[in-house]
């Protein structure tokens, strides 16, 4: 199996989860259609890179623009890395601001129902 | 047949304000009690640890007391909510350290009522009298931000001072909680479509209100905030 393909393998589950996570939050209500696009943009073009690495790789070093060695096994565990680490980073951001978010209205209207009180 | 009297809560968000808050809600109450108006007074005590709460209940006013301290956003929040909830029909913040003139916060009503507008801003900059030079340049510099940040052309975009319709009330929402929430509340206020206006209001500081008072270099945080927020936006 080519390591390239390897590294499409590895990395797309986590860009197929964190585009329909987008789309979920989207569909729920829970983000804006801005916030949709900019998230299906990133990913889509994390996946363009990942897909379209070998293509580049063989026209760089056919035209001698590059003499680096091709993608080692070591190469693709560490972009794997990278891609897994944005992508939960990603998934915390958005949980950090909506429980921020919760907790703003749960303070507020637990104070004014306590001040009826 | 009668008509029906205009209904407007006096939002006074406050925290470690034992000292002034018993004349500041005395000064409003005097004042409104002579209009036309049906008024409440609600103080939101966002933690305090000084006898804010008891003195201002004391003194007639609703008291709501946040269990943690949130930030000056947060108590305007709170306040604006309760106004919401309780079916007023323009609801008013002010500072809690006697900066604003009672009389400039019922001038603003009348204002807001013949204008129509949803937003009124009671502005300290359009006569700069009695202010610091340093305030000055203070509020200018983040009236400039704003305006660079988020488009909004505001004299005074830090005013505390600030009156609102139903309209507003019913859809006006920030997400910042600590005093930058002043300019993202312009820039929601655009993004909905309301109407934002100023007039112009004296702004007293005394002794205690200049102690009391944003320290200049707390601008740097507010503008650290802001422009956290406008790039986040810029993300979704």
């Amino acid at each position: 199996m080519s390591r390239y393909f390897l590294l499409l393998l590895l990395n797309l589950p986590f860009i197929i989860a964190a585009v329909l996570s987008a789309v979920t939050h989207y569909k729920l209500g829970r983000s804006s259609r801005r916030r949709l696009t900019v998230q299906v943009i990133i990913w889509v073009t994390v996946l363009i890179a990942l897909a379209s690495a070998e293509p580049i790789y063989t026209w760089l070093f056919s035209n001698e623009l590059t003499t680096t060695e091709p993608l080692s096994l070591f190469d693709v565990v560490q972009i794997t890395a990278i891609v897994v680490t944005f992508y939960i980073a990603n998934r915390t951001r958005l949980k950090t601001q909506f429980l921020e978010r919760r907790l703003q209205d749960l303070h507020q209207e637990l104070s004014i129902r306590l001040s009826k009180d | 047949m009668s008509k029906k009297r205009i209904r407007v809560c006096i939002v006074i968000p406050s925290y470690n304000e034992e000292a002034v808050i018993a004349d500041v809600i005395d000064g409003v109450t005097e004042v409104f009690k002579k209009s036309a108006y049906d008024f409440g007074i609600v103080c939101i005590d966002d933690g305090s640890r000084d006898r804010t709460a008891s003195l201002a209940k004391e003194h007639g006013a609703t008291v709501i007391r946040h269990i943690l301290n949130t930030g000056a956003g947060g108590a305007t929040a709170t306040g604006l909510s309760y106004a919401e909830q309780n079916a007023y029909d323009v609801a008013i913040t002010m500072d809690a350290d006697g900066q604003h003139a009672p009389e400039d916060v019922l001038a603003g009503v009348k204002i807001m009522i013949h204008d129509n507008a949803d937003l009124l801003i009671g502005s300290r900059l359009i006569n700069t009298e009695g202010m610091s030079k340093v305030k000055i340049i203070g509020n200018k510099g983040l009236s400039f931000i704003t305006y660079v940040l988020f488009g909004i052309s505001s004299t005074d975009s830090q005013s505390g001072l600030r009156i609102f319709s139903r309209n507003a009330l019913e859809r006006l929402r920030w997400k910042t909680s600590g005093y930058e929430f002043c300019s993202e509340m312009l820039w929601r206020a655009k993004q909905i479509g309301l109407t934002i206006s100023e007039y112009p209001i004296e702004a007293i500081y005394t002794e205690y209100s200049k102690a009391k008072g944003q320290n200049n270099w707390n601008a740097v945080n507010i503008v650290k905030s802001l422009l956290k927020r406008r790039i986040a936006e810029l993300f979704g």
